[in-house]
Parts: C-alpha cells; sequence; structure tokens
C-alpha cells in the first residue's frame, strides 16, 4: 500500500465501490433483451455460435449424425468450434460404437464444458449409465439387461430405420432417374455442342486455306514487285542515259539556235549592206520615182495596189506616202520583217502563191517588184492569176531588171522582150507609152 | 521522418508533425517523406529519395514504426545514419480474430518485423510509453538505447477550442459516459456497453453513452455485432455515436461527461487519456497495457472492466464532488507535469542528446 495520502484516499474510495459494485450486481443483474427470431437474449458472432443459450433438451442435440453431431456438439456445449483432436477423439468413440449420450457427457463434463457451463436436460442420466456399461461385469450384465429391455425399442427402431431406408432408397431411386435424365439431357447438349465445334472448325479450317491461297497469292505479287523493284537499276541506267540524251538534244537545239541567230544576224547584215549601199539606194530611188509616175498617169490614188516581192517595202512605202492603198507580199522574212518595222503592209509568203488566193477582179493594180517566175508552168500559172485579180483595165507593172548592184543575188530576173511577149499573150495589152526601160507595164483587157 | 502517410487528426501524423516542428527550433534541417500525405502544409518526398537526402553518417533518419512496412525496414539496415525507431506500438492480431482476417495479417505482418528491428541495435528507440519499449527489450534490444518520449499532440488546440454542443444530447443531468477512439475490438466496446446497461440499472435510466470515434468499414463484422449487443443490452436509444467530431464537438464532449470511461485492452500510450486529464474530465478506466503508465493514478484505474464497478464508480462520481475534484485535479497536474507541449520539447531535446551519445 502506497504511503501517499492521495493514493490511499483512492484505495479506501475504490474497495468501497467495489461493494457498492458486488451489492448492485446481485440486486440487478445485467439486463438481457429476446430479440425477433431468438429464444433468449442472444449473442452471436459471426461464427454462428450462439453464445448466450446456456439451456438445451438433449433430443435437440442427438438430431444430427456422426460428423456434423459432434461439431454442433463443440459448438453448443463448449461455445467453440471442434479442434480437429478433439473431434477426432469423438468420432472415433461413435465407430466403436459409443453413445452420442456418452459423447456429449465427455463434451459436457469435461473441465472445459463446466466452465462452460451449458445445461442438457436428461443428459447426465443417460451419460451415467453409459460410463456404467465400461464398469467389468457389472457393466456387461447391465448391457445385457438394457439390451434385452430394449430389444421391443430396437425391433420399433429396426421396423422405422428399414421402413425410412427404404423410402430413402426411393428417394436415391428417383434422384438417380433424375440425375440419369439430366445426364442424358447433358451427353446430347454435349453432342449438340460437338457438333457446333466441329463445324466451326471446318469453317475455320476453309477459311485458313482460302487465308493461305491469298497468301500464296501475295507472295507471287510480292516476288513480281520485288523483281521489279531489282529492275530499277537497269531502269535507273536507261533514265540516266535518256536525261543525258536529253541534254545532249537540248545543247543541239541550242547550238542550233545560235547557229540561227548568227545566221540570221549575217542575212541582216548582208540585206543592210545590199539595201543600204549608197549606189544601191540612189538607183532605187530614180526607178521608184519612174514607176511612180507611170503609174499615177494611169492609176489614180486611192487604187488598190499590191506589190509581189515588195521586199523591205520601199516602192509601197512610196505608194503609200502618194495616197495608193498598197499591201506587199515577201518571201524572204528579214526583209518583211525590215517592212513592217517601218509599219508598212506586208505578207510573208510565197508571192505567187499568195496571189492564188487572191479574189477575182479585186485588184487596180499589181506590181512585180521581184520579177515573174521562171519556169514555164509557174510562169503560166502566174500570168493567169495576174489577170484573174486584177480588175478589167487594171494594170501591171513587171520588173524586168536585177538591181542589186553587188550582184549577191544568183541570177537576174528576166529581159522586158520575153516578159512583154509572155505578158501580151496572157490577156493584157502592152503599153509601151511610159518608155520604162527595166519594166513591162499592160493594162488587163 | 519517414512515416507510412500523414494526414490532419491522426495521432501518429500529430506526433511527426510536433517531433518536426521541434526539432527546426533546436536548428535541425527536417525533412519529411511519406508515402502518401492530405491536407498537409508541409512538402512531403516519396520515402525512396530518402537515401539522396542524407549526406553524412551524422545526419538521423526517424522512422515513424506504426505498421508492417518493408521499406523501412531494407532502408534502416543499409543506411549509413543515425537510427531512431519511434515506435507507437501495434496492436496484437488476436483482437481482430474472427472479425477481419486482414486486420489479423496486416497486425501480425507489423508485429512480425519486431524482433528485425530490435535485432537491428538502432541508435534510439523512442517509445510513446514504457510499455512500447517493452517489445523491444523483451527482443533484445539494449536498455540503454531506449528512452521513452510521449507523443506530441494537439491537445492544447482542443483547450482553445470553443465548446460546440448541438451534435450533443441535452444537459438534463443524466449520467454520461464517454468514450473517445477509434471503434475496434481492442477498444473493448463490448464491456462499455455492459457497463451503460449496469449505469441504466444501478444509476439512473437516463444513462448514456457518448462514443466518439469511427469504424473502420473493414471491421464491419465488429460493428454488427456490437449493434446486436446494445439491443441485447436494451440501451438502444441511450447511446449516441459521433463519427467524425470536430474539436469544438469534443470539447464539448468532455466537458459534457461524468467520466472518460477507458476500458480499452491494449494501448501504446491512449491519447484521450491526456485529452480528459487536460480538460479536467474525471477517467474510469482499465488498469491495461500503457495505461497506468499514462494515467500515474490520476484516475480510478480497475483490473477487470466489470461493468457493475464501473457504473458504481460513475455513481460514486456523480455523488462524490471531493472524490470529482480530486481526480480532476490529479489530472491537470499530471498532463502539466508530463505532457504539455513544453516538457515534450524538452523530452526531445534530452532524447537527442542521448543520441549524439550513442557511439558509432
Amino acid at each position: 500500500m502506497s504511503s501517499d495520502p492521495t493514493d490511499e484516499y483512492l484505495e479506501r474510495v475504490k474497495a468501497e465501490i467495489r461493494a457498492e459494485a458486488d451489492a448492485a450486481r446481485l440486486r440487478k443483474p445485467l439486463p438481457r433483451k429476446a430479440l425477433p427470431g431468438s429464444s433468449a437474449g442472444e449473442t452471436v458472432r459471426n461464427d454462428g455460435i450462439d453464445r448466450g443459450r446456456l439451456d438445451y433438451a438433449i433430443g435437440e442435440l442427438t438430431g444430427l449424425q456422426y460428423a456434423a453431431f459432434v461439431d454442433n456438439a463443440f459448438r453448443v456445449l463448449l461455445k467453440r468450434p471442434a479442434d480437429e483432436p478433439g473431434k477426432d477423439r469423438q468420432l472415433r468413440l461413435l465407430a466403436v460404437g459409443a453413445s452420442k449420450a456418452e459423447v456429449l457427457g465427455n463434451l459436457r463434463y469435461s473441465s472445459e464444458g463446466r466452465r462452460v457451463g451449458v445445461r442438457v436436460r436428461g443428459l447426465l442420466p443417460r451419460y451415467a449409465l453409459a460410463k456404467l456399461v465400461h464398469v467389468p461385469i457389472i457393466g456387461y450384465l447391465l448391457e445385457w439387461l438394457l439390451a434385452l429391455a430394449a430389444v421391443p425399442l430396437l425391433l420399433r427402431h429396426q421396423r422405422g430405420a428399414d421402413t425410412q431406408n427404404a423410402a430413402r432408397f426411393d428417394d436415391v431411386a428417383a434422384q438417380l432417374m433424375r440425375r440419369a435424365e439430366e445426364q442424358q439431357a447433358l451427353a446430347a447438349r454435349l453432342d449438340q455442342v460437338q457438333r457446333q465445334i466441329d463445324e466451326t472448325r471446318a469453317q475455320f479450317a476453309a477459311r485458313a486455306e482460302a487465308l493461305e491461297q491469298r497468301a500464296a497469292t501475295l507472295e507471287l505479287r510480292t516476288q513480281a514487285l520485288s523483281d521489279s523493284i531489282g529492275d530499277l537499276p537497269d531502269l535507273r541506267h536507261h533514265i540516266l542515259a535518256v536525261n543525258h540524251w536529253s541534254v545532249s538534244l537540248q545543247q543541239s537545239f541550242a547550238e542550233i539556235d545560235d547557229a540561227a541567230t548568227a545566221g540570221a544576224e549575217r542575212a541582216q547584215s548582208l540585206i543592210a549592206a545590199m539595201y543600204g549601199a549608197p549606189d544601191a539606194l540612189a538607183d532605187r530611188e530614180a526607178r521608184g520615182a519612174r514607176w511612180l509616175a507611170a503609174l499615177q498617169a494611169r492609176a489614180s490614188a486611192p487604187a488598190r495596189v499590191l506589190d509581189l516581192g515588195s521586199g523591205d517595202g520601199d516602192w509601197i512605202a512610196r505608194l503609200g506616202a502618194h495616197g495608193y492603198d498598197a499591201v506587199g507580199v515577201e518571201s524572204n522574212k528579214f526583209l518583211g520583217a525590215r517592212a513592217r518595222e517601218r509599219a508598212l503592209t506586208v505578207v510573208v509568203d510565197e508571192p505567187f502563191t499568195w496571189l492564188a488566193r487572191c479574189a477575182d477582179e479585186d485588184l487596180d493594180v499589181i506590181t512585180c517588184s521581184g520579177g515573174l517566175p521562171r519556169n514555164d508552168d509557174a510562169l503560166v500559172d502566174a500570168l493567169a492569176h495576174l489577170r484573174r485579180a486584177l480588175k478589167p483595165g487594171g494594170w501591171l507593172m513587171i520588173d524586168c531588171i536585177q538591181t542589186q548592184p553587188t550582184g549577191v543575188l544568183p541570177e537576174p530576173r528576166g529581159d522586158v522582150a520575153r516578159t512583154s511577149r509572155a505578158v501580151a499573150a496572157s490577156g493584157f495589152s502592152l503599153d509601151a507609152s511610159a518608155s520604162l526601160a527595166d519594166a513591162v507595164l499592160a493594162q488587163r483587157r | 521522418m519517414l512515416l507510412p502517410g500523414l494526414a490532419p487528426y491522426d495521432a501518429v501524423s500529430n506526433d511527426a508533425l510536433g517531433m518536426t516542428a521541434a526539432l527546426r527550433t533546436f536548428g535541425h534541417d527536417v525533412v519529411l517523406f511519406a508515402l502518401h500525405a492530405k491536407d498537409i502544409d508541409e512538402p512531403v518526398q516519396p520515402p525512396e529519395t530518402i537515401e539522396r537526402w542524407i549526406e553524412s553518417p551524422d545526419d538521423v533518419v526517424i522512422y515513424h514504426y506504426c505498421t508492417g512496412w518493408d521499406f523501412p525496414l531494407q532502408l534502416l539496415r543499409r543506411l549509413k545514419a543515425r537510427r531512431v525507431l519511434r515506435y507507437h506500438n501495434i496492436t496484437p492480431p488476436e483482437f481482430f480474430e474472427g472479425w477481419s482476417a486482414g486486420y489479423v495479417a496486416a497486425c501480425a505482418d507489423g508485429r512480425a518485423q519486431l524482433d528485425a528491428y530490435a535485432a537491428m541495435q538502432c541508435e534510439l528507440y523512442l517509445g510513446d510509453s514504457p510499455f512500447n519499449n517493452r517489445d523491444f527489450v523483451e527482443r533484445g534490444a539494449d536498455p540503454a538505447r531506449c528512452a521513452v518520449l510521449p507523443p506530441f499532440h494537439h491537445v492544447e488546440r482542443l483547450l482553445a477550442a470553443q465548446p460546440d454542443t448541438r451534435r450533443l444530447p441535452d444537459t438534463d443531468g443524466a449520467p454520461t459516459l464517454l468514450m473517445v477512439g477509434r471503434i475496434a475490438p481492442s477498444k473493448n466496446d463490448f464491456a462499455l456497453i455492459d457497463a451503460l446497461a449496469a449505469c441504466r440499472e444501478t444509476v439512473d435510466p437516463r444513462a448514456r453513452l457518448l462514443r466518439v470515434g469511427k469504424l473502420d468499414p473493414n471491421l464491419a463484422t465488429y460493428g454488427i455485432a456490437m449493434r446486436e449487443h446494445i439491443r441485447v443490452r436494451d440501451v438502444e436509444h441511450n447511446v449516441i455515436t459521433l463519427e467524425d467530431a470536430s474539436g469544438a464537438e469534443l470539447r464539448a464532449a468532455y466537458a459534457a461527461a461524468d467520466a472518460l470511461v477507458m476500458l480499452s485492452a491494449h494501448e501504446g500510450f491512449c491519447v484521450p487519456l491526456i485529452e480528459a486529464m487536460a480538460l479536467g474530465t474525471p477517467i474510469v478506466s482499465l488498469g491495461s497495457s500503457a495505461i497506468p503508465w499514462t494515467l500515474q493514478g490520476a484516475g480510478l484505474v480497475w483490473d477487470e472492466a466489470d461493468p457493475h464497478v464501473i457504473a458504481a464508480s460513475i455513481a460514486r462520481l456523480r455523488g462524490d464532488p471531493d472524490l470529482r475534484a480530486s481526480l480532476s485535479d490529479l489530472g491537470m497536474e499530471r498532463y502539466r507535469s508530463a505532457f504539455a507541449p513544453a516538457v515534450l520539447i524538452e523530452g526531445l531535446r534530452e532524447a537527442m542528446a542521448r543520441l549524439d551519445a550513442v557511439p558509432a
């Protein structure tokens, strides 16, 4: 005991409290309310053992058999699940013929059973008898007496057991019949399922085969593609060769262009030299004046004049300056270009080819600055078209003399006499009154 | 500071955060490591990064051991730093037999690591109570490396709270038993219900129990059995359960109670006891585990949870103002001398000094 006054005080108080508690326990035990569905206040944990119930009749505990009986006995009498060694011990007792009362008594009157204190009405005398039959000699005699006394009961039990067994046999037979029917139904179902499986398997096999074929086709195509891809180096070589050739072609075109350009430049230079030479200019000026005078006396402006072989357009420029509606046709593109640069109306074409497309009796005057064709057949055609294109009474003037003093052109255009005879034979009336030494002047009849 | 998780109102979290704050006032650099943290105003690092933080063998790792967890076991084995095992105890698995296989396994796993931690010879075993330290000493830990430091707590916040009685029953003079703590088999709620029934029979039929605490859904079978037992004892209308009581409501509950009735069969320290002591609420308790040490006589402590003894204790407290005042004074004095924040801070300082004295 502590010497602290406070501790002494508390100990004294606690002793008084204990005394009050002891008195209250006897006077007012703890309430135990009966819950719906239970015979007394139960306290059942989740293991299903009713720890609140402590009173049973023996008949409540002997209805089960074998392991279920022993398990229930542990749960009721010891309020716990059976442990394996303990359960095994009681089962072995049953197996050697011990009564259920003996097993129940073993558990109830064990030290643990006594602590739990479950009351089982009718158990004690039966347990005592069960133990008494184990006493040598007396127990044997007693067991005989009990057995003899129990014969009517045993016979009754036997008849009852026979009836129960027969009933159970009928039940079992009925169950077996039902199981057999169920099994048949299951077997039929299994067969059906098996058939479905087989069909499905066959479908899968067919699809697998189809897939294999597709795979084989794919493989072939893949191989072909691979082969094509294998040709790629050759193709590449070809492409490179073509590319090289096209580059060379481009270079050739470029050289041609260069040559053409150079040629054109040379032609330009030549033409410039030919037409720009001072003596050539003077000569052309004089001739042009003579021709203009001759024409003005016979066809007044604004007569329509076509000049075939108009060159750089000098003659039609002169005509245009004096009010004539003059058009030129020149085969040389460079000369034609020069004439167009002077804003003259010049067609670049073969002059007598172009004449053939002219309308009939459409022109007042046709001048042939470039002369007539030398070929007889062409001459005949030319003279025919000249007459056709001129209006009746229209005038024709033909240049017969080569006028380039440098002698560059290969041949002279022809002489006056020959040209005159040809013109006169083609439906024209010659007019010598103009006294043109280098040209033929005629009127269409 | 290493612990499984941090959450508000959790006793282990409160202790870890309290220690962290105190250590920082000593000038230490403290970092918290936890698997999860919720509503904590403090950076918390993942545990796997803890070794990167350790730079010197003089650094200290304080592991709050309150459950089975393999990571700290392996960590402390290989760590080149000083190790402090802060032990909050783990409930023996037997308490959960028949209620939750999960709890049985978790508690068994947790307690299975005691041998390994004891064999490790950590530099310091810092238990909440001598009862806790016994677990290591019995397994071979050097007693010289064991120290006791009660857990840091939030009782001061409770003292400062304004009582909120809105969810409490009317103050009509009926006897009021109070129990604070999670609803679990180790808390001996069946005995508490029996005590309430005895109170109704012998003291006042209006006697009621204020049960402050939550039931883990994993212990649903225990909750069902408890409700069944409440019905068997015919006290269905006399049990008021407050699951998520705020500090203000808890303050009001302590004020309304005739006594905190703590019949828990296993406690490593029992924070509700120091809450009751600080607030002057008399305590009637079972003298199990660490409870006698925590109380040191500041309550009516019994060897058995006899319902009639508990009821008689309540009756005596109601009818004896001197006893009530005496127990209230003893409780407040015990709190001031052993569990006030300043005392705990000083205790931690002494523990750190002991740690420094441990040879490498």
